[in-house]
């Protein structure tokens, strides 16, 4: 409708071109389905991207100037907010020498009308799930770093990421989000007195984070058994019968492939083709995404 | 060949089906690898909460707990997989305006599910196997709810040789918990087992064919290639083909390992049924 008002040389062709809109976006609106499949069927996509096309990235660092570290990265229209916090805390008694990394992503109901107000949605929970597993298992940082004394005192990051706007493919954007957020965190230098069993930060010495990988996540729907789509958008997702993600580090080796749904017939060449074109993507990303290293 | 037990790398442990009959559902399941083991039952189709029914299929819940503990974030998300995994192999629309609750239980291990995440000690792979497992052994059970195939999941882990960390990992299949502190990473992979797949070429007449449904193959603090996933996943799949057998032949004979109890023979007057529901 916007485009209509900018170009309309008189409002009689205004109107039919609204009225288009309008049609289009109720065919949109009731058969989904179907609409999505008429697009592909010409090998494009519903925003104009072909299928295996990425969208644009950009990160902003640094923003938040009352968190350790603070992120905030666009992937198209998803918008994902990330700051690091860091406290100190005692260490476990099984583990004194380990601090502790908290990932939380939050999807309030402002950032889409698929989410309620309330307690934490399944999503929000699954995606802190995974988001927890990946920044674990890759060792962005060594838990062992954050150690302050050992047996009395280690860094807590909570490392809290909120979506202000939801446009799908809310992993791959928040994971970015994460990792560039730690990259930009600068911690106090600590220092635990034995005498008064208290730990003293000076403003003066910022120690930035020891980052160890930078992981990055790339996320492919398959639609209708046959057709691959690179990080599918808010109105693609449901309609997606199979997910897969495939995350791997700065030298472009797996770090680890996720799979929901079932691989259709041939899915492993499926599976192979979406490794590859994750480590192209990666490749071409990777540079201005993580350009600190 | 490295591994505790004195195992080989694609052997599994004893895996164990029963029948539980638990009164109050519809149908139940215990399923186990050796010492790590779930409970699953199955109630519906039932009535529906209003909000959250569908006039199109029946609503599916799971719900996961731990053995210790209340359910946390943790088994909200293993929830979540875990219905995704299912929804695949159920005809959720023969019953619309209806519900369908899964609850699985772990049933083991000191560490197991308290609060670490699904990357920490918590639910490691082949305690989510299990559960899988477990499930669909109740929903087979029930028969309640038409199938569409059978999901049967194994746990691959990534064994780090003592000797020398360089060395690539050896991939085990159906790590045991006392091997867990010694893995770099690994996973849980679902396959689907089904008729209603096409037949690969070579393809075993008895068993049906299968197909990937679910898996969270990661590398702890290291890297792996294609050719090592492929090969995991080969690995895994050969796998999930004896615990299909270990299905069937619960439902052929009933006579696990174990004295067949008078709950037992409950599970074994419907077998008939349980037994067609399979070969769909």
């Amino acid at each position: 409708m916007a485009a209509a008002s900018a170009s309309a040389p008189s409002t009689s062709t205004a109107n039919t071109t609204e009225k288009e809109t309008l049609k289009a976006l109720t065919f949109q609106r009731l058969h989904p389905r179907a609409y999505l499949e008429r697009f592909l069927a010409e090998q494009v996509r519903s925003d104009g991207r072909e299928p295996g096309e990425w969208r644009d990235v950009s990160v902003n660092v640094g923003s938040i100037s009352t968190a350790d570290g603070s992120a905030l990265v666009r992937l198209g229209n998803t918008t994902v907010v990330c700051g690091v916090k860091a406290e100190i805390a005692e260490p476990e008694l099984d583990k004194p020498e380990e601090g502790f990394l908290v990932p939380n992503l939050d999807l309030p109901a402002i950032c889409s009308p698929k989410f309620k107000p309330g307690p934490p949605s399944e999503e929000a929970q699954v995606l802190s799930d995974r988001l927890n597993e990946i920044l674990l298992s890759s060792g962005v940082i060594s838990t062992s770093s954050l150690c302050i004394e050992a047996g009395k005192a280690v860094w807590v990051l909570y490392v809290d990421a909120t979506c202000i706007n939801y446009d799908g493919n809310a992993l791959d954007a928040t994971l970015i989000a994460m990792v560039s957020a730690l990259q930009n965190t600068r911690l106090p230098k600590a220092t635990y007195n034995e005498e008064t069993g208290r730990t003293t930060c000076t403003r003066k010495a910022m120690i930035p984070l020891q980052i160890n990988r930078l992981p990055l996540a790339t996320s492919f729907g398959v639609f209708d058994s046959a057709k691959i789509l690179a990080d599918p958008t808010a109105f693609e997702e449901p309609l997606l019968d199979t997910t897969f993600t495939v995350v791997l580090d700065e030298r472009g080796e797996l770090i680890s492939v996720a799979q929901l749904g079932l691989g259709v017939v041939g899915s492993h060449n499926i599976l192979t083709n979406c490794v590859s074109a994750a480590r192209t993507r990666c490749s071409q990303l990777r540079s201005h995404v993580y350009k600190t290293l | 060949m490295s591994r505790l037990e004195g195992r080989k790398n694609e052997q599994l442990r004893t895996t164990h089906i029963k029948y539980e009959g638990l009164d109050r559902v519809d149908g139940s399941a215990r399923f186990g690898f050796g010492e790590t083991e779930s409970l699953a039952s199955v109630s519906g189709p039932i009535e529906v909460r209003p909000n959250s029914e569908s006039p199109s299929q029946a609503t599916l819940e799971v719900h996961i707990r731990p053995l210790a503990a209340i359910a946390g974030t943790d088994s909200k998300a293993l929830s979540a997989t875990l219905k995704s995994i299912l929804i695949p192999a159920l005809l959720l629309s023969q019953h619309p305006r209806t519900l369908v609750q899964i609850v699985g239980q772990a049933l083991c291990g000191s560490e197991s599910g308290a609060g670490y995440g699904s990357a920490g000690r918590g639910w490691h792979a082949s305690l989510v196997a299990s559960l899988i497992n477990a499930c669909s052994a109740a929903l087979v059970n029930a028969s309640s709810v038409p199938m569409k195939g059978v999901v049967c999941a194994v746990a691959i882990g990534r064994l780090r040789d003592p000797s020398s960390s360089l060395s690539s990992p050896t991939l085990v299949l159906d790590p045991s918990e006392a091997e867990l502190s010694r893995l770099v990473g690994g996973g849980c992979f679902a396959f689907m087992f089904s008729s209603t797949l096409s037949k690969p070429l070579q393809s075993d007449a008895d068993v049906p064919s299968s197909s990937l449904l679910w898996t969270n193959y990661t590398a702890m603090g290291g890297a792996f290639g294609d050719a090592e996933f492929e090969e995991a996943r080969q690995l895994a799949e050969n796998g999930a083909t004896l615990v299909w057998q270990s299905f069937k032949d619960s439902l052929q004979n009933g006579q696990v390992s174990r004295p067949a109890t008078e709950l037992k023979k409950k599970a074994l007057d419907e077998e008939p049924v349980d037994d067609e529901k399979m070969e769909i």
